[in-house]
């Protein structure tokens, strides 16, 4: 590649160029303004020539042609070192117009776009220009020789009196550059005098005069005429005004170079050809030789080195002065440079270098480190320019621009144009990430001027390869930064952003923040409101950042947006967050639901509860109107509500930030289009696909604000979040005209003033499409609105929330009807028929719990225990009920808190529409009540027959009062069952001595149960039916007359038949069970009084109380106790009888085997083993006879086995079986029979009648497969001891 | 121990998954930006060394004034990158391998999906003892 045809090396071409010094006379000037333009400025277009084609001599006699050339022209009061203020602020201007331009509103730039566009294109145009600008603000410095004026150019007008005259006052020392007064350079230098004439003022005759007197003066080839203004009084129109890019300002381009004709361009145009290649192009060449000979004379060869070496090694104290010791032009290295730089000017670089090298040494020895520093750039420069060793090239470089660093803060601008170099050089290799850095460096304290380095800098990245869009991004910030220092504020957004797009989508917090947030800020201040609203809305939600910069986000967004004066509509507002998972939708179609808590049970539930009374879908079907399956098969997605019900959506809003932010009027986004009548009949009855566009036609949106205040209403909600805190808020929408509702989205407003919009993802309908069958009512926001319905409202009256166990209450079921259309054949089904039940009409207005005292007997009111109310089963409210306007439909329902416990109480109602035109025919009322249950009275029961008794049974009832601060009063124990009839063994003050039940306490007391069933008659088997007719036992103290229970009254009967139930699983079970159900109530003084508590009444039921022992088969010995008899004459003959009783359910065969005590067997005979132990059997027979009696009052224990141990048989047996040793008989079921029994006893003593056994079977009936399980088909029964006296009579 | 030092892990995806300051500076508020651009500048440098060299610590490779950028790539190119201005090459290279150790263990951790970030409190604690013990 060409060195010259990079930027670098035009810019070299152009800035490195002869100078020529001008000296005009004020007349001359005024001559060129009636053009507009300055003598200079005038002739500067003519100054470049692209094809100048001269040849030029080397100084080793090469020859070669140069076709560029270029002259720059300066006035003599110009070529001096530029202000630095002066030039700070031009820069300042070029930045600050640069600024006004960009347009600010338009797209950022994509960084797609950036990375595709070339490098004119990236970069700001300015930029150049500015560069150059920067770059001249060093010219004419001293310490280097290319800015140093070649020749003088001295200008005196034909109307200047004395002509000649004024060329020599020109040259006067007084007003020549300080450059060449104090001797920096030759002020010997090349003259070249022309004489301007102006053709407007008079002939041109006088100038030829003049011209003529010039030459003779000043030689004949140094002098030369100028004619001006030719065109008289005609303006000349140019197609591309050749002045026009030379002149800064805004000065209309028609009036530059008005009187100026083709003769005059063309005369200028030769005059600086002239100039250039005839005697500019000479002299340097001339001086080139010139010079090179003097120094090839003292510098070059061994012996000059040497000598220069020792002459320079003496002057090594001079002091280290930052500018170095002063080279006047006549000195050796002064001319050195000279000559460098001449030959640098007309391309000879291989001389320039050959001489920059020569006189770098020397510099360095000297210490001038400013001259070394100039040294080591040309020759950076040079190297470049010959495009050789390009590593060379960067260190001459960076050793010029450390140099200059190191002389301080004169050499900081040297440095800032060596860096310039240096980068333009870089970015001509395509090193742009070296240019980067190298822009880096050039930064100064400056603001203004770091700012459009660090811009620069970040486009070299972009445009390095590979691209380095996160360095881009940086450098552009930091240069943002700048430029905001320095008040360059357009600037500073314009950097951010094009960093914005870098950083677009990162991931890096506190970066994201930054950018927006700053480029946010400084629109605001630009008042372009809009737009930083746009950008600080990205930094709202910024959790990782510290509370007060939190804050301090938050406080300028609002700042902002009230500047606005207007409220911001924003989608996807950040704050607060939206918990979309948290989404969940609750209307109501054909499902109603009596509180909140209702519909948040799972819908399965509601469905299993509802599966018997709900009419099943192909029957609904067909009952419904043609309009409803059309409806359903045009919208199957979506979902049905209500005109006038409310739709509500809870959904959760969190707070990312740590300071409070409020949120005010928050809202469902909804879209209610309308069905207008005749058109739907027309749009539903045709079929659906083809119709579409019709179908869109027929709907008429309501968007507006007028009609969607008509067509449905909205509710609004206000709350605060703090710092964290998540709310759950409760939205509803409530249509008001039929049609198709689609909520779309959530609004709110963030402090009142920012509204955050978010629409609900069309996307999440399709995740859950799939299983719409089980779907939570959230999946979908579209709703079919149809005609409003009748829908009840029911309620439970003083259903408690905590209840003791045991607690019977009597409660209401309220339901209302708010519309004018009546409702109809009812129906109710509750989940837990244990702890709720459905009372009867009839006892609406009974008194609680009077009504369950028994009443005298008289009327057994009808309200048993109701057959519908077994488990599971729907119960059906009369046919007539109707329920319509305010009245409330009201029905009694017990409660009974079966077992502690939490129990969720399920209540679905179902109701058809009066109105059978409607669209849905049937709705459901759904509640739902939570319970807890506590315990209260534990209750357990003992039955064990007793021993002297047939079908008697000794109840021991264990009370434990489990609560922990309620005392409760025992009103009454009953067994139900008609067969069974229950007392007291002892007396109540016996048993409760302080009258109650204190919490904690456990008591123990028995009963004595008495079977009175006769025998299995047909009539028993009736009564299981409605079993509930008892026996009851009052414990309350004697004195207290307080009626009993009836526990046949209806709902203690029912429960008592849930409790059956699920206590046991076969209802037909053990007919020898016995249920027993302990009624209390609490104690009154416990009750807080104020408050008027319901009545309470506690039941405690007990179920399935087994009476049976192991064996079905019960006996009894009965016979004479105690005997006189006369030994001596004769043996006795005692006749027993034994009561058998067959307490199955199947026809037992029982035989009785009686053992005489010689036959015996180890366990079998027992016999009267304690008179043969104790020798004197009497009084040891009545002690035992006396511990036997205890026994039955300690009921459990068995008396055979206990005897059979201990006993030891040795003895003749005193007493024989008589009669049959075994007999056998059939009992039919629930029976009893007779068998006589005889003994013959030869002795006086007392017996034990005990060694017989019952050996029994059950003859199956038809049952046995059934009974097979649960007990046994035979067994063996030992003889109970039976004591019998006899006595010697006297 | 370093006036000041953030250290930060970057996820293969660019993404930061691991941010602590843990110089013992005084914290400044706009600190935390400019580290987190001149780290975030820093990968494009990282980007090219990272294939240039088989050593996983890549040294000091970007500065910006006097904050120097040392980075170290796991296998994973997972990047631990560090901000500091100190000199310490040992004591970060030592630093570096021990985080890597933790890290894998937060790796092994079958609950933690890769890439993702890391919140276990364990590992901030050692990180920050890390740093005290070799910065």
């Amino acid at each position: 590649m060409d060195p010259a045809s990079t930027p670098l090396g035009k810019l070299l071409l152009d800035e490195i160029t002869p100078v020529v010094m001008v000296l005009s006379t004020p007349l001359v000037e005024e001559a060129c303004l009636k053009n507009g333009l300055s003598l200079v400025e005038m002739l500067s277009p003519f100054c470049v020539f692209n094809n100048i084609d001269v040849p030029v001599r080397t100084a080793s006699d090469q020859p070669y042609r140069i076709q560029k050339f270029k002259l720059r022209l300066f006035y003599a009061s110009d070529i001096r070192h530029p202000n630095l203020e002066v030039a700070k602020e031009r820069l300042k201007q070029v930045i600050t117009r640069a600024g006004e331009k960009d347009d600010l509103y338009s797209e950022p730039p994509q960084t797609s776009n950036l990375l595709s566009s070339s490098e004119s294109e990236i970069q700001p145009s300015w930029f150049e220009f500015f560069n150059k600008e920067l770059v001249r603000t060093m010219s004419f410095s001293d310490h280097e020789a290319f800015d140093h004026p070649v020749a003088c150019l001295l200008v005196v007008s034909s109307k200047d009196e004395q002509p000649i005259n004024r060329f020599v006052d020109l040259f006067n020392t007084n007003k020549l550059p300080s450059l060449l007064n104090d001797g920096a350079m030759d002020p010997k230098i090349l003259k070249h005098y022309l004489l301007v004439h102006d053709y407007q003022d008079s002939d041109q005759e006088k100038a030829a005069k003049i011209l003529t007197d010039m030459r003779s003066t000043f030689g004949l080839h140094d002098c030369q005429l100028l004619c001006i203004n030719s065109s008289d009084h005609e303006m000349v129109e140019r197609q591309d005004n050749p002045w026009a890019p030379y002149k800064s300002g805004d000065s209309p381009s028609q009036r530059l170079g008005c009187f100026l004709n083709v003769d005059d361009y063309n005369e200028i145009k030769d005059l600086l050809q002239d100039l250039s290649s005839k005697h500019i192009i000479p002299y340097m060449e001339q001086k080139i030789r010139a010079l090179n000979q003097e120094v090839s004379a003292t510098r070059k060869g061994f012996r000059n080195q040497i000598k220069n070496l020792w002459w320079r090694k003496g002057k090594e104290d001079v002091a280290d002065s930052p500018a170095g010791p002063m080279y006047t032009f006549s000195s050796i290295e002064s001319q050195i440079r000279v000559l460098g730089d001449y030959a640098f000017m007309l391309r000879d670089y291989e001389l320039a270098l050959s001489n920059y090298r020569l006189i770098s040494t020397d510099y360095k020895l000297d210490k001038a480190w400013k001259r070394y520093a100039g040294i080591q750039e040309m020759m950076g420069l040079t190297f470049f320019m010959l495009d050789q060793s390009r590593k060379e090239a960067e260190y001459c470089m960076e050793n010029a621009f450390n140099t200059y660093l190191k002389i301080g803060s004169s050499g900081q601008q040297n440095a800032t144009r060596c860096g310039l170099w240096w980068v333009e050089m870089l970015k001509a290799r395509d090193q742009h990430k070296d240019a980067a850095v190298v822009y880096f460096r050039i930064c100064d304290e400056e603001p203004l001027h770091s700012a459009v380095m660090l811009e620069q800098a970040s486009y070299c990245y972009l445009l390095s390869k590979p691209p380095m869009l996160r360095k881009f991004g940086f450098h552009l910030v930091l240069s943002g930064d700048q430029y905001k220092k320095s008040d360059q504020i357009k600037h500073a957004i314009r950097t951010y952003r094009t960093a914005v797009s870098v950083f677009e989508g990162t991931t890096w917090g506190h970066i994201k923040d930054h950018v927006h947030f700053h480029i946010g800020e400084w629109y605001a201040i630009l008042g372009m409101y809009e737009l930083a609203v746009k950008h600080m809305l990205e930094v709202l939600a910024c959790t990782h950042q510290s509370k007060t910069m939190q804050e301090l986000f938050l406080k300028d967004f609002l700042e902002t947006v009230q500047k606005t004066g207007k409220t911001f509509e924003v989608l996807k507002l950040q704050l607060p967050k939206l918990n979309i998972s948290s989404l969940k939708v609750a209307f109501e179609d054909h499902r109603t639901y009596a509180s909140p808590v209702a519909a948040s049970v799972r819908e399965c539930l509601w469905r299993s509860l509802e599966e018997d009374m709900i009419p099943s879908l192909p029957t609904a079907r067909t009952n419904w109107l043609e309009l409803q399956s059309k409806l359903v098969s045009k919208y199957r997605e979506s979902n049905v509500c209500v005109v006038g019900e409310a739709v509500k959506v809870d959904i959760e809003f969190k707070n990312p930030l740590q300071i409070p932010i409020s949120i005010s009027s928050v809202s469902l986004l909804c879209d209610l289009s309308a069905i207008s009548d005749e058109l739907n009949s027309d749009a539903l009855s045709s079929t659906v696909g083809p119709q579409n566009d019709d179908g869109s036609s027929n709907l008429t949106t309501n968007r507006d604000m007028s009609s969607e205040n008509f067509s449905f209403s909205s509710s609004e909600v206000d709350f605060s979040l703090g710092g964290g805190e998540t709310t759950l808020v409760q939205l509803m929408v409530t249509p008001k005209v039929e049609g198709i509702l689609q909520i779309s989205g959530v609004r709110w407003k963030l402090s009142g003033s920012v509204v955050g919009l978010h629409k609900f993802d069309s996307n999440m309908k399709k995740i859950t499409k799939g299983r719409r069958k089980a779907k939570p009512p959230c999946d979908n926001l579209k709703f079919i609105v149809i005609k409003s319905l009748p829908k009840l409202e029911g309620s439970i009256h003083s259903l408690p929330e905590k209840a003791y166990a045991g607690d019977l209450r009597h409660l209401m079921l309220a339901l209302r009807n708010p519309s004018e259309f009546t409702v109809q054949n009812l129906k109710m089904k509750i989940s837990h028929p244990r702890f709720l039940n459905i009372g009867s009409h009839g006892n609406l207005k009974t008194e609680f719990p009077s009504c369950l005292e028994k009443k005298m007997a008289s009327e057994q009111s009808g309200v048993h225990a109701n057959s519908n109310n077994l488990s599971q089963t729907v119960f059906l409210f009369p046919k007539e009920t109707l329920i319509q306007g305010e009245m409330p439909l009201l029905w009694p329902l017990w409660l009974r808190a079966a077992v502690p416990g939490h129990i969720s109480l399920y209540i679905s109602v179902y109701y058809e529409m009066g109105d059978i035109s409607s669209v849905m025919r049937y709705r459901t009322l759904r509640m739902h009540y939570n319970l807890q249950v506590l315990p209260s009275l534990d209750v357990s029961f003992q039955v064990s027959p007793c021993p002297s008794r047939l079908q008697e049974f000794l109840v021991r009832m264990d009370v434990i009062n489990r609560t922990s601060s309620e005392s409760f009063h025992v009103h009454q124990l009953s067994a139900v069952g008609h067969q069974w009839e229950i007392s007291l063994l002892q007396p109540v003050e016996a048993i409760f001595p302080s009258e109650s039940l204190m919490a904690g306490q456990a008591l123990t007391c028995f009963f004595r149960l008495k079977s009175c069933r006769k025998s299995l008659t047909s009539t028993d088997k009736v009564s299981t039916l409605s079993p509930l007719l008892g026996s009851d036992v009052s414990l309350r103290p004697e004195g207290s007359n307080e009626p009993l229970f009836d526990i046949s009254c209806s709902p203690l009967a029912d429960f008592h038949l849930c409790e059956r139930l699920h206590q046991k699983m076969s209802h037909q079970g053990d007919p020898n069970a016995v249920d027993f159900i302990l009624i209390s109530q609490p104690l009154k003084d416990n009750i807080t009084p104020g408050i008027a508590d319901p009545p309470h009444l506690f039941s405690h039921h007990a179920c399935h109380c087994s009476t049976s022992s192991t064996s079905p088969i019960s006996w009894l010995v009965d016979g004479p106790r105690t005997l006189f008899h006369d030994f001596s004459t004769s043996l006795r003959e005692i006749n027993l009888k034994m009561v058998i009783y067959n307490s199955s359910e199947a026809v037992a065969s029982i035989c009785i085997n009686t053992f005489d005590s010689t036959s015996t067997s180890g366990h079998l005979s027992e016999g009267t083993a304690d008179l043969s132990t104790y020798p004197s059997g009497d009084q040891t027979g009545w002690h035992d006879a006396s511990v036997v009696n205890n026994i039955k009052v300690t009921s459990d224990v068995h008396v055979g086995a206990q005897v059979g141990k201990s006993l030891s048989l040795e003895s003749v047996p005193p007493f024989i079986w008589s009669g049959a040793s075994s007999t056998r008989v059939q009992l039919e079921p629930m029976s009893a029979t007779e068998i006589p029994l005889q003994i013959c006893v030869f002795s006086p003593g007392i017996y034990d009648l005990s060694n017989y056994v019952l050996q029994w079977s059950l003859l199956s009936s038809d049952d046995s497969g059934n009974q097979e399980g649960k007990s046994q088909h035979s067994g063996t029964c030992q003889g109970y001891p039976y004591y019998l006296s006899v006595l010697q009579s006297a | 121990m370093a006036t000041t030092a953030c250290f930060i892990i970057v996820s293969r995806n660019d993404i930061p998954i691991y941010e602590a300051e843990v110089g013992s500076a005084t914290k400044r508020e706009d600190a935390a930006q400019l580290h987190q651009f001149i780290l975030h500048a820093a990968l494009d440098i990282v980007q090219d060394l990272a294939w240039t060299t088989s050593a996983m610590f890549l040294k000091a490779i970007d500065r910006f004034n006097d904050l120097v950028v040392s980075v170290y790539v796991t296998a994973g190119h997972t990047r631990f990158m560090l901000l500091h201005d100190s000199r310490n090459d040992d004591g970060i290279k030592s630093f570096f391998q021990e985080v890597h150790e933790l890290y894998i263990k937060i790796l092994l951790n079958p609950l933690y999906l890769p890439g993702s970030r890391i919140t276990s409190s364990h590992f901030d604690t050692k990180v920050r003892g890390l740093a005290r013990k070799y910065l």
